[in-house]
């Protein structure tokens, strides 16, 4: 019999670190908050108390010495999770990472291994600001040695946190803060995720969207808009940014006449799209058939005021008539941008949500 | 309590065996076949042997850009840490890392690298590793080390350290090798005038500090500061007082550039770890020159018989360049 719930991404995380505990006598799960009483936005709720204080515990404020300690433990054969509540603070770190855990492997000649995990948030809204919602996926995925993931939905949360845990190299794991409330279905008999490959999150035949993380969410809310109005998007997921999925952009593009518009949650300049694009056209040359279109953050850090901040992320709005002017459809953009707008507070990402978060 | 007299006589055959290998290193080096950085520990042995004289195989060191002693002292292969430093197939690392970059895990060895600090938290994650993983064996458990110098006590991430390191009592011992300059740099330009190992005391461990040139008194503080760390009894850190002789980085010596005071090298020369060894063991007649000489022409064909292995060895194949990304 499947094993298929329906949890929110959160949960699905939380899930994920529960059954590698279990799964992995090894496993660490250490970080700033681990065990505090709000439990890493209730993704590690209860783990202390399942599986003891000596593997699930809080952490001094040590950035890279915790990530160096955790890369030690992890050549002693421990499979440490090391989590910190924002990505920002990854930043403190990036020697032990680059230097360190993305090299250990090659730099030895494949003696040792560092099955680490980097669980790391980006923050958005409710004033997060300049140090708290930073979009640095592309940076780390531009060092060999590390793998980066960004999973979308609930199963593939649940799935990549779960192949993650159980990879012998060191995987920067980053989790957009929006997507923790969204619900999704995780089925657990499915095959085990290879931290590689593109999703397709919906089929379709007019024009790509190749998106990341927050931004497949966007991404596929112009698109269900875009449908009630006769233009059928396909959306995929990119989910790995060092191993970018280029076969499978390139199949779409051979469906939906060579339109392509990428959608990332990062400022231009830091885009994992400019990769993406890159590596397509060089190895599929001919599988663009007009000028791709680029949505992104403006190239400036995100100021806290919510009266600015409401202005610095593009969402479905964008994607959509982005794509109605590749179509030459602009004559409807009124209509689906009407169908999108939402009463929702900009810098919230559900009704359910208060600040501060 | 003092090294018994066995125990001197092998202390100083293994400074013996660090000087003459490095020696070796220097003199070849010119060849320019041995085309990576490399930082010679001359001067510096009796730390790397002092210390290593307390540990099992089982027992990890984690070292740093200058660690061939420490490697050697250790156990580590002589034959492919020379193999490494012409970049064979053959070297401890297959040719990847060179001088600064030296593994041997059969000799519980873990790893050197040279970005400064960089072990540091590495060793005491290991330690943690250990504790936890040797939670039921009583009364024992394995130590680990790690070598570092008084630059690195500047690094941030050797502070973080010290303290989960105190946090956790880990079975850790901390040996800081000050040897006062930091590539060129002296300590006084770099840090106050104060002794380094009462800022690790304030963490909270035992510290103390000692002559890093007289092999008898490291061997003795590591004996305590093992002896501490293997019973639970937490960190432990020395602080080791010695001097690098030849150039921070390379083959030969720099005293004309000047950085150094006048006449402190040749001082810290007559305080040379071996000298004073030598002078020991032949003051309480535990040794006599026959058996000196025969400890030289022992190390010397060992040299010797390492350097033509070494030299035999093969290019690192160019398909092997991308292997070992992932694992």
């Amino acid at each position: 019999m499947r094993d298929l719930k329906m949890m929110t991404y959160g949960e699905a995380i939380r899930e994920a670190l529960d059954d590698a505990l279990a799964q992995f006598p090894d496993m660490l799960l250490i970080g700033e908050g681990v065990p505090d009483p709000k439990t890493i936005f209730g993704t590690t709720q209860g783990l202390r108390e399942k599986y003891g204080a000596e593997r699930v515990l809080d952490m001094p404020l040590a950035e890279n010495g915790m990530t160096g300690i955790c890369i030690g433990a992890a050549l002693a054969g421990m499979r440490p999770v090391l989590v910190h509540q924002r990505i920002d603070f990854a930043l403190l770190s990036v020697d032990q990472l680059v230097n360190n855990a993305a090299k250990w492997h090659y730099m030895f000649d494949g003696q040792q291994k560092v099955p680490l995990v980097i669980r790391v948030i980006i923050g958005r809204g409710w004033g997060q600001g300049p140090q708290h919602s930073q979009s640095l996926q592309a940076m780390f995925a531009q060092v060999p040695g590390l793998k980066v993931v960004m999973p979308t939905t609930a199963g593939d949360a649940y799935h990549f946190m779960l192949a993650a845990i159980a990879d012998n190299n060191p995987v920067l794991f980053i989790e957009h803060r929006w997507l923790h409330h969204i619900i999704g279905e995780v089925d657990k008999q499915a095959p085990a995720a290879g931290l590689d490959g593109a999703a397709v999150m919906r089929e379709g035949r007019d024009v790509t969207l190749a998106a990341f993380s927050h931004m497949s969410i966007e991404a596929l809310k112009a698109a269900t808009t875009l449908a009630e109005h006769g233009i059928d998007a396909e959306v995929l997921d990119m989910r790995c940014v060092s191993a970018l999925d280029i076969e499978s952009v390139a199949a779409s593009l051979a469906k939906t006449g060579g339109k392509l518009l990428i959608a990332d949650c990062a400022p231009e300049m830091a885009s994992s799209g400019h990769q993406l694009l890159s590596k397509l056209v060089l190895a599929h040359g001919d599988s663009l058939k007009q000028a791709p279109r680029l949505i992104v953050y403006p190239n400036h850090p995100v100021p806290t005021s919510h009266y600015v901040a409401n202005h610095y992320y593009p969402g479905a709005e964008q994607i959509a008539s982005a794509v109605l002017e590749m179509l030459g459809r602009s004559e409807l953009t009124a209509s689906v941008i009407g169908a999108l707008q939402s009463d929702l507070p900009k810098d919230q990402p559900d009704r359910s949500f208060v600040g501060p978060f | 309590m003092s090294p018994a007299s066995a125990d001197l006589k092998h202390l100083y055959y293994q400074m013996l065996r660090i000087r003459r290998a490095e020696e070796a290193i220097a003199r070849r080096y010119a060849e320019q076949q041995m085309r990576c950085p490399t930082h010679l520990c001359i001067g510096e042995e009796a730390i790397a042997v002092g210390v290593s004289a307390h540990l099992t195989v089982q027992d990890k060191v984690f070292s740093n850009h200058r660690g061939h002693g420490h490697y050697l002292a250790k156990g580590g292969d002589l034959p492919r840490l020379l193999a490494e430093l012409y970049g064979f197939a053959e070297g401890c690392c297959g040719g990847r890392g060179g001088s600064m970059h030296l593994t041997d895990l059969e000799a519980g060895f873990v790893a050197s690298t040279p970005i400064v600090g960089g072990t540091v938290p590495l060793a005491a994650g290991y330690a943690w590793a250990e504790k936890i993983k040797q939670k039921a064996v009583e009364g024992h458990r394995n130590v680990v080390v790690i070598f570092f110098g008084d630059g690195c006590f500047e690094e941030g991430v050797m502070h973080e350290t010290l303290n989960f390191a105190v946090l956790k009592q880990l079975p850790l011992l901390f040996i800081c090798e000050n040897n006062q300059y930091s590539v060129m740099t002296a300590l006084a330009e770099r840090q106050p005038k104060r002794d380094i190992y009462p800022i690790a005391a304030a963490h909270g461990l035992t510290a103390v500090n000692g002559d890093g040139n007289r092999v008898d008194e490291v061997y003795e503080l590591a004996r305590v500061a093992v002896a501490n760390a293997r019973n639970g009894l937490g960190p432990q850190f020395l602080e080791l007082h010695t001097h690098r002789w030849p150039e921070h980085c390379g083959p030969n010596e720099d005293d004309d550039l000047g950085y150094r005071s006048p006449g402190e090298l040749a001082e810290w020369k007559l305080r040379c770890p071996l000298l004073q060894t030598r002078q020991m063991l032949l003051a309480k007649q535990l040794s006599n020159d026959t058996e000196l000489a025969q400890m030289e022409t022992q190390l010397a064909e060992e040299i010797e018989q390492a350097f033509e292995w070494a030299l035999q060895g093969t290019r690192p194949t160019i398909d092997s360049m991308g292997q070992h990304l992932y694992a």
